[in-house]
């Protein structure tokens, strides 16, 4: 491989990468905000996690519903 | 996809370190299939160059000192001709340095002499008044590290294909011959010294790392 | 609820990081204080022989306050929120336990060999990165060990969705591993030749590509250990002690995705005008300025979590210092890009400018996280109140005094400076000896030197005022569930 074939590569990389970031991270906030408008899941719950902290504070969301019921007041 | 991510912590973690891992990837590493080419002239260090490098890099000299000149007229002016990347090929570590609280080195063999780094060495403030660095006394007490600097050599010439031996190359052979060697060179730099504790641990077969080190700055050119 | 009353959530481990963060808070910062002295007295090179000089202690400083201060505290932290934002207790499993434990007495272990061997000059010297291969090794065990930890409590958690300070934790933690490892790849001389000493070793890479490796490590261990888990700190602790919730929570989501694209394209910027290729200079300049985003998404987020919220500034001086520490996040991320324009890098570089930036980062945004986590978490770790408010206040007030005045000083330093080097007189000839340059440097630099001691006290202050609380202080019954208690 010549060093030029490499530069070539590394530019592609480069400009993929720029699209993948513009692209990845456009998706990701219409992701965020057309889950929370459709009602599939609102993202802002999730910083109740630092306020409600104890360990027997209700969960936002149990990782595994069937054990921890008896912990989870809204299950 | 994304809300898969975040509940996945496996996932999530694999999905991280692509992320941040790929920068490494498309930048660092092509450039190590074209490994760093010496310039034409430029040699490896002696053996006794090494044993000076070590000392500088004990003392942490590079905290201070650069060892890069920039394509600047200022720099060029005050320094010398600005760096090649070719002239740093047998540089292990690399000694840019990070902060020029004293002067760029890397041409410092071009305008300092043996005996100018003697007294400087001693004590800097009585040869540029004013110098905020720090005495050296120690140096011309304790001893250089030999073995050490040989085994660098043979490690560098043997891992990295460093071309020592080669026609118009620096001779590093075995560690008796490399000591022989050393001895030669250090005794011109002793020759232009003034310290009769250093000159006369010199003849009792002992060099002292202030030798070392001026060889290493004499070399910096 | 009463079901899982139990269990408590087990801080021993974060304790122990507690102190070692205290402890070697002090020691970092008082080598720093030193080194600052002597470079505007520099007779103070000659106290301890060769140990001393300021080439010995720099590294001694710049590792102490990295990795010895800064770690513990992030060790410290995570040992208190993963258990918090996961809702899991170390003590429902043994096996994390000892590994937490391991962890620190190795730790210990690996930080006295490296400062014992960097006082002795063994030293690698690439900065942040000084360590002879036998510590290298035993870092990388203390950070598989870490790593155990984080992803051990993650499989036991009961909260399925992970906390965002736990994912700046998660990216903590890989993304130091492999920076560390591919930036100390060394070969030890010994076992190639036989002979000499056996800690040395030699770079694998060599001049161009060791300094790009370097710079690529040198400057994404600023974010993975002084950006990213100082981040994941503030996510947890000021919304905790203010009783906000996160400003937006999606914007805390992108803002991390943002960071970790971008953050390590942007190494270069320490090369420009060296003799590594032109474009990976120019691409490090530009993502360097497009850094701002993430980097102000999540401080502005912040700040904006403060809305409405601000008397809390007045009354609780942990707030203070979160906000403060935020204020200084963006500082310092709008300052490092700027010196990353290739102009402005032409007149910084070299100069004290870029320690002026790396520490009102570090003592503003990290130092201020840090002592600020560790004053929340010791009543809730000692079940006391915090001893003193006003001790408090008046550390912060000293710590900031201390703060402006480094970094105002070495601003006009490097900047003069800077400007001497490249100064000419009317026939185009260097106006100035480099002497020159060094000697109008001494106001500034004691200037400098004086407002690190402040912050050193401030130090004290916060280590007195810790050990008084878990010691001496009034005891609470119940927990407070957000600002911290304070006699």
């Amino acid at each position: 491989m010549d060093m030029e074939f490499i530069r070539n590569i590394q530019g592609w990389g480069y400009v993929s990468m720029i699209f993948i970031i513009t692209i990845g991270l456009y998706a990701y906030i219409y992701h965020l905000y057309k889950s929370q408008r459709d009602g599939v899941k609102d993202y802002e719950k999730y910083s109740n996690m630092a306020l409600n902290d104890e360990i027997d504070d209700t969960l936002v969301e149990a990782k595994d519903p069937q054990n921890d019921a008896k912990d989870n007041k809204e299950r | 996809m994304f809300h898969w991510l975040e509940k996945n912590p496996f996932f999530f973690a694999v999905g991280v370190f692509l992320v941040i891992a790929y920068a490494g990837i498309v930048t660092i590493l092509p450039d190590f299939m074209e490994s760093a080419r010496p310039l034409k002239g430029t040699k490896p260090y002696t053996v006794l160059q090494i044993a000076g490098r070590q000392v500088y890099i004990q003392n942490g000299c590079n905290t201070c000192h650069s060892q890069l000149i920039r394509p600047f007229k200022s720099e060029t002016d005050r320094y010398g001709k600005y760096s090649l990347s070719g002239e740093y090929a047998y540089d292990r570590p690399f000694l840019w340095g990070s902060r020029r609280i004293g002067p760029d080195l890397h041409r410092v063999g071009n305008y300092r002499t043996t005996d100018w780094h003697e007294n400087h060495m001693l004590n800097p403030a009585a040869v540029v008044p004013g110098s905020v660095m720090p005495k050296y006394p120690f140096l011309f007490k304790k001893n250089i590290d030999l073995d050490t600097a040989y085994a660098e050599a043979e490690t560098v010439k043997k891992v990295f294909d460093v071309p020592y031996d080669k026609p118009g190359m620096p001779k590093l052979g075995t560690f008796a011959q490399a000591k022989k060697a050393v001895f030669a060179d250090a005794g011109k730099i002793v020759a232009g010294m003034k310290n009769q504790d250093v000159k006369d641990a010199y003849k009792n077969g002992n060099i002292k790392e202030i030798v070392a080190l001026i060889a290493y700055m004499n070399g910096l050119k | 609820m009463q079901s899982s009353n139990a269990i408590n959530y087990d801080y021993t481990v974060a304790k122990y990081f507690t102190i070692s963060a205290i402890v070697l808070g002090i020691v970092g910062m008082s080598v720093g204080v030193l080194i600052a002295f002597q470079l505007a007295f520099p007779e103070l090179n000659n106290l301890f022989g060769e140990y001393g000089t300021f080439g010995r202690l720099r590294p001694i400083h710049t590792d102490g306050v990295a990795f010895g201060f800064t770690v513990s505290g992030i060790f410290a932290t995570w040992f208190y929120v993963g258990q918090r934002v996961l809702k899991v207790s170390m003590a429902e499993s043994k096996f994390l336990m000892f590994i937490g434990k391991l962890q620190f007495w190795l730790y210990i272990i690996g930080v006295a060999v490296a400062v014992v061997s960097l006082a002795l000059g063994y030293t690698t010297s690439k900065e942040y990165a000084e360590f002879e291969w036998p510590v290298d090794i035993a870092i990388v065990v203390v950070w598989v060990l870490w790593g155990v930890s984080i992803f051990g409590l993650i499989g036991i958690r009961r909260e399925k969705v992970l906390y965002i300070s736990v994912w700046y934790y998660i990216a903590t933690f890989l993304g130091v591993a492999m920076l560390y490892v591919f930036n100390n790849m060394e070969v030890p001389t010994y076992f190639v030749s036989g002979m000499g000493n056996w800690f040395h070793s030699v770079s694998m890479y060599a001049g161009s590509n060791d300094a790009m490796v370097q710079w690529w490590y040198g400057h994404n261990a600023v974010a993975f250990v002084f950006t990213v888990p100082i981040i994941a700190m503030i996510y947890y602790f000021l919304p905790k002690e203010s009783g906000q919730p996160v400003f937006s929570y999606k914007l805390s989501l992108l803002s991390f995705w943002g960071l970790m694209f971008v953050y390590l394209w942007a190494g270069g910027h320490h090369l420009l005008y060296s003799t590594v290729p032109d474009w990976v200079q120019t691409m490090a300049s530009i993502f360097s300025i497009i850094l701002i985003l993430p980097s102000w998404g999540s401080a502005i987020n912040m700040l904006l979590t403060m809305k409405g919220e601000w008397g809390q500034l007045k009354e609780n001086p942990l707030v203070k210092f979160y906000v403060l520490a935020s204020t200084f996040y963006m500082l310092s991320t709008l300052e490092g890009p700027i010196q990353a324009i290739k102009s402005v890098n032409a007149l910084a570089h070299f100069t004290d400018w870029i320690p002026g930036h790396v520490h009102d980062g570090t003592l503003g945004w990290v130092g201020f996280m840090i002592i600020g986590a560790i004053f929340h978490m010791a009543p809730r770790m000692f079940k006391k109140e915090i001893y003193s408010k006003k001790l408090v206040e008046a550390q912060f007030w000293l710590q900031t005094t201390g703060i402006v005045m480094y970094f105002t000083s070495m601003w006009i330093s490097g900047i003069t400076q800077g400007m001497m080097w490249r100064a000419t007189d009317q026939y185009g000839n260097l106006a100035y000896s480099f002497i020159d340059t060094v000697e109008v440097l001494h106001p500034y630099w004691t200037l400098r030197a004086v407002g690190g001691s402040f912050y050193l006290i401030g130090v004290f202050m916060w280590a007195y005022n810790i050990y008084k609380t878990a010691t001496s202080s009034k005891a609470i019954e119940k927990e407070p569930q957000y600002a911290t208690p304070m006699a």
